[in-house]
């Protein structure tokens, strides 16, 4: 069983949030002392009181509860008091279906994200809804300390500063993706007036968050899923390339099927891609080593032979 | 097993309570299962519950806690009838990991656990795909769920595998032991008759899978996921890269590193299998010079793409 004093402790944190929860006024110390059983009587060592009463009020802040400290109105000297706000206190009913339950509570057993608290998380949803699936975690995504300091941020559209590779950087933060084993940020370099991407592992130190509501984010983002050959200022072209058979499930998946122009009796099939940067063009051929081949445009082909000639002659 | 602090349990109460007054009366079993709580742990929080409420204190403001025939209904905590908001950290949770679901090949966009997403993102003032996007890797549609079968089942697979650091297909039987994704890819792990030894492989690089009939005993404790294990004989090379090409020190795991002059950088890296090194090479082309390890590789690698290119 439960040690008694645990019991006592959490009593009294119910009871207090009850309390901050349902008065139509702040209530300052002294009525927090009347009007919740289970603290040291202030009148009998008032520091004893007061110890109790912040320990109990940071539980609440950790937790997520936004207890708010308040000037009672009419007060002279002004006095304060704490009140918890309904509004801010309330969760949303996002009116979730019993099966979207059971697939977000599947969702978080099949991916963890290092120390963030899912658990928690559902029981705010309902719970459970099934028994457990001994689904054995998928994935463990890693997690840096500024990814919820930011997602807050990108949730209330407020700039974030942070030092970045020796740098301090003013961003509107846009977006967080994890790709390739890494989490980024997108979004707008104030010092230099451009979308820029971050990577988290970089940023160094603690992010400041500004105010709220600052920006709007645009209606078009750069495209995530964007191939490096398709993120460059070169003339675009279409590129035709061939692919041996064996290698051409792979390149499928990566281009997608829209990609592949015809597929030859022997398996190989020729994709057509757009290429607008010609470097990353060139690296996911060379990729293949000798199983692929640049067909067409001619000057991407001669590109792709004079360097591989240069390799040979140096 | 450790007794939960009074703030975790507190934390539990305020999403029980109201789910309970919510739901009218379920069993206490399902609340249990709900919010993985022991039944006696259960019912000791609900009889403090029952001993709370609000100012004076008197039966009438006090919450009501009835179990009877092994339901249970609380009553008279309307301040409790929702559950308090969902911390950053917890939305962040909830919909970075039904993010990265979703973006496996073959989820359904319009199935529950989009729709559902969608209405707790909607909840976190946040847009799925727009302010959050999770990749873990590239994979064929269907092959992960056939793994995940295989490896809950206990079945053999037998595997056309692409090595890549060889360039060259096998085929090969595989008892798998787990599916993961780190850094952005993922991968089975299992003992490999092949090999006579545990070995791992990138599901993006299995070519066809067969799942068979045969099953096999699963080890007590699965090795724990390693994505790169350098062995120590395994070969050296040192190159020296332009400053166009710096990005290999950060992209790829280097013993060592020296900066030389022009901004150029001196980097020993572990090459264990020749085609990745080849790659590599053919890929930095006149940025990168082999200094020791294997200084013909480049020229080699080249002349074997370019004999491609004269053929015709």
């Amino acid at each position: 069983m439960a040690s008694s004093s645990a019991n006592v402790r959490l009593e009294r944190l119910l009871n207090l949030t009850a309390a901050l929860l349902t008065t139509s006024r702040p209530l300052t110390s002294a009525d927090i002392a009347e009007r919740v059983p289970g603290y040291p009587d202030p009148t009998e060592g008032r520091a004893t009181f007061q110890r109790a009463f912040e320990r109990d009020k940071e539980a609440l802040r950790d937790m997520g509860i936004p207890v708010t400290l308040i000037d009672l109105p009419g007060s002279e000297p002004v006095e304060q008091g704490y009140q918890i706000k309904r509004q801010d206190y309330v969760l949303r009913d996002p009116g979730l279906e019993a099966d979207e339950l059971g697939a977000i509570h599947l969702a978080l057993a099949a991916v963890r994200l290092d120390g963030l608290p899912g658990t928690q998380a559902l029981w705010k949803l309902g719970g459970a809804p099934e028994p457990g699936t001994g689904t054995a975690t998928l994935a463990a995504i890693p997690s840096v300390p500024q990814l919820v300091p930011l997602f807050g941020a990108i949730a209330q559209r407020a700039p974030v500063r942070f030092s970045y590779r020796g740098g301090s950087r003013l961003v509107d933060p846009y977006r967080l993706a994890f790709s390739r084993g890494h989490w980024y940020l997108d979004g707008r370099d104030h010092d230099r007036d451009a979308p820029r991407q971050f990577r988290l592992d970089r940023v160094d130190g603690d992010v400041e968050l500004g105010e709220p509501g600052s920006f709007e984010r645009p209606a078009t983002m750069p495209d995530r899923t964007a191939q490096p050959w398709e993120l460059g200022g070169d003339e675009p072209v279409l590129a035709r390339m061939a692919i041996d058979a064996e290698q051409a499930r792979w390149a499928v998946d990566q281009l997608g099927p829209a990609a592949v122009a015809a597929t030859r009796p022997d398996g190989s099939i020729v994709v057509e891609v757009a290429v607008s940067n010609r470097d990353g063009f060139r690296s996911f051929v060379l990729g293949f080593l000798d199983h692929a081949e640049v067909l067409a445009p001619p000057d991407l082909r001669d590109d792709l032979v004079a360097w591989l000639t240069g390799m040979v002659g140096g | 097993m450790a007794r939960p602090s009074a703030g975790d349990r507190l934390r539990r109460l305020l999403a029980i309570v109201p789910w309970v007054v919510a739901a009218d009366g379920p069993t206490v079993e399902e609340v249990c299962r709900r919010f993985n709580v022991a039944e006696d742990d259960l019912l000791a929080d609900l009889e403090m519950v029952f001993c709370c409420g609000v100012h004076p204190f008197t039966p009438d403001s006090l919450m009501d806690v009835v179990i009877d025939e092994g339901r249970v209904w609380i009553r008279y905590a309307e301040y409790f009838d929702r559950p308090f908001r969902l911390s950053p950290d917890e939305g962040l949770a909830l919909v970075a990991a039904g993010a990265a679901i979703l973006a496996v090949p073959g989820a359904d966009p319009e199935g529950a656990l989009a729709r559902g997403l969608r209405k707790v993102a909607g909840v976190l003032g946040v847009e799925l795909g727009e302010d959050l996007d999770v990749r873990l890797g590239a994979v064929p549609e269907g092959v992960l769920a056939s793994l995940r079968d295989a490896v809950e089942q206990a079945r053999q697979v037998e595997i056309d595998y692409y090595v890549y650091g060889r360039d060259e297909r096998t085929r090969r039987v595989v008892e798998p032991h787990s599916v993961f994704t780190a850094e952005g890819e993922w991968y089975l792990t299992g003992f490999c008759h092949l090999a006579g030894a545990e070995r791992r492989f990138r599901v993006d690089r299995i070519a066809e899978l067969a799942v068979l009939d045969k099953t096999f005993v699963p080890p007590r404790k699965p090795s724990a996921p390693q994505v790169f294990d350098p062995r120590p004989d395994d070969p050296r090379v040192v190159l020296d890269l332009a400053p166009r090409a710096r990005w290999v020190a950060e992209q790829y795991p280097i013993e060592h590193a020296e900066e030389r002059s022009g901004g150029r950088l001196r980097v020993t890296l572990v090459a264990g299998e020749r085609a990745w090194l080849d790659r590599l090479l053919l890929r930095l082309g006149p940025h990168a010079r082999v200094v020791d390890g294997a200084p013909a590789a480049a020229a080699e690698a080249a002349t074997r793409v370019l004999a491609r290119y004269s053929a015709r």
